[in-house]
C-alpha cells in the first residue's frame, strides 16, 4: 500500500509518516496540492492521499477537486487532514471527493480507523 | 458586546482549547498556569489571522512559547534529535495553526483562515489589549491570545496571496 501525505507543515507530514508507515504503507510526501499533483502526474498512485486544507500555492480543496476530475485517479481514496472543523467545510469537502474528513488535533486511533473504514487496514 | 469582550467571555474555553492542543501535540499532559508568563530568552512564536467576510473584520490568534519547547515539540514532530532553527518555526507554526482553527471554530464560524506565519524574537509580549491564557507543558510556559485586527503584514491565504491585498483593496 502507498499513501500520500499532502501538508506545507513538515512536522505535520513527519507525524503522519510515522503513522501510516506504523500501518505497513509506504509513505510519498508533498508540501501543497500543486506539488502534489506533479507527484501524481509523474506516475506514482498512491492507494490513499491524506491532504490538508490550508497550503500555499494550492489548497486542499482545489487539490481534490482536480484529482476528482480525472478518470485515471478515480480509484485514489481522499482524506482531508484538517484544522478546518465547521460543518459547512466538511460538506464542501465531502461533496468535492473527499471519502473521509479528520480534524487536527487528531489520535493515531482516528487516523487508523478512517483508514479501516477505507479498506485500506484490517 | 465587543470582540475582546466576547474573547474574554470565551477565557475559559480558550483555556480548555490551548491544554487540549497542547496535550495532543506535544504528546504530554498539559494543565493551566495563571500566575506565570513566559521565561527570559529567545521566544518562538506563531501567529495567523482569521478573516470575517461579513464584516471585514480580522481576529489574531498568537501563539508563544520558550525556544525549550519549541525544541522539544521540532524533535518529537520531526523525529530529529538536534532540531535546526528552521524546524523551531515549523513545529510552532503548525501548533498555531491548530490553535488558530480550533479558535476559528470556537469564536469565529464561516470565516476564512490565513496560514501562519512563525518566528523567533525576543520581544514577543502579548498584546495589551487582547486576550491571553497559558498552560504549561514540559514545565514551560505556552501562550495563546486573541485579538482583534493586529499586523496582518506578512500573513498568507491559502493558495498564496498576501493578506495585505485585501486590505490594500478595502482603500
Amino acid at each position: 500500500m502507498l499513501a500520500l501525505v499532502v501538508d506545507d507543515s513538515r512536522a505535520m507530514r513527519s507525524i503522519l509518516t510515522r503513522l501510516l508507515s506504523g500501518l505497513g504503507f509506504d509513505v510519498a510526501q508533498a508540501g501543497d496540492g500543486a506539488e502534489a499533483l506533479s507527484v501524481l502526474d509523474a506516475g506514482t498512485r498512491p492507494d490513499v492521499i491524506l491532504v490538508d486544507w490550508n497550503m500555499p500555492v494550492m489548497d486542499g480543496l482545489t487539490f481534490i477537486k482536480n484529482v476528482r476530475a480525472r478518470e485515471e485517479l478515480r480509484d485514489i481514496s481522499l482524506m482531508m487532514v484538517t484544522t478546518e472543523s465547521e460543518q459547512g467545510q466538511i460538506v464542501r469537502a465531502l461533496a468535492a471527493g473527499a471519502h473521509e474528513y479528520v480534524i487536527k488535533p487528531f489520535t493515531d486511533e482516528v487516523i487508523a480507523e478512517k483508514l479501516a473504514l477505507l479498506g485500506l487496514v484490517a | 458586546m465587543s470582540a475582546i469582550d466576547e474573547f474574554e467571555a470565551a477565557r475559559e474555553d480558550l483555556e480548555a482549547l490551548l491544554i487540549e492542543v497542547l496535550g495532543a501535540v506535544a504528546g504530554e499532559e498539559a494543565l493551566p498556569v495563571w500566575d506565570e508568563g513566559l521565561p527570559s530568552g529567545p521566544i518562538v512564536w506563531s501567529r495567523l489571522a482569521i478573516h470575517d467576510e461579513e464584516d471585514d473584520s480580522f481576529t489574531m490568534v498568537s501563539v508563544r512559547t520558550s525556544s525549550i519547547v519549541a525544541r522539544v515539540l521540532a524533535s518529537r514532530m520531526l523525529l530529529t534529535p538536534d532540531p535546526g532553527p528552521d524546524d523551531l518555526l515549523d513545529a510552532v507554526g503548525e501548533l498555531g495553526n491548530i490553535a488558530g482553527g480550533n479558535v476559528k471554530s470556537l469564536l469565529r464560524h464561516s470565516c476564512r483562515l490565513s496560514l501562519p506565519a512563525a518566528e523567533v524574537t525576543e520581544d514577543a509580549k502579548p498584546t495589551e489589549t487582547g486576550v491571553t491564557v497559558r498552560a504549561a507543558v514540559l514545565g514551560q510556559v505556552v501562550e495563546l491570545t486573541v485579538d482583534v485586527a493586529g499586523d496582518v503584514s506578512g500573513l498568507y491565504w491559502p493558495g498564496g496571496s498576501p493578506l495585505t491585498d485585501a486590505l490594500e483593496s478595502r482603500s
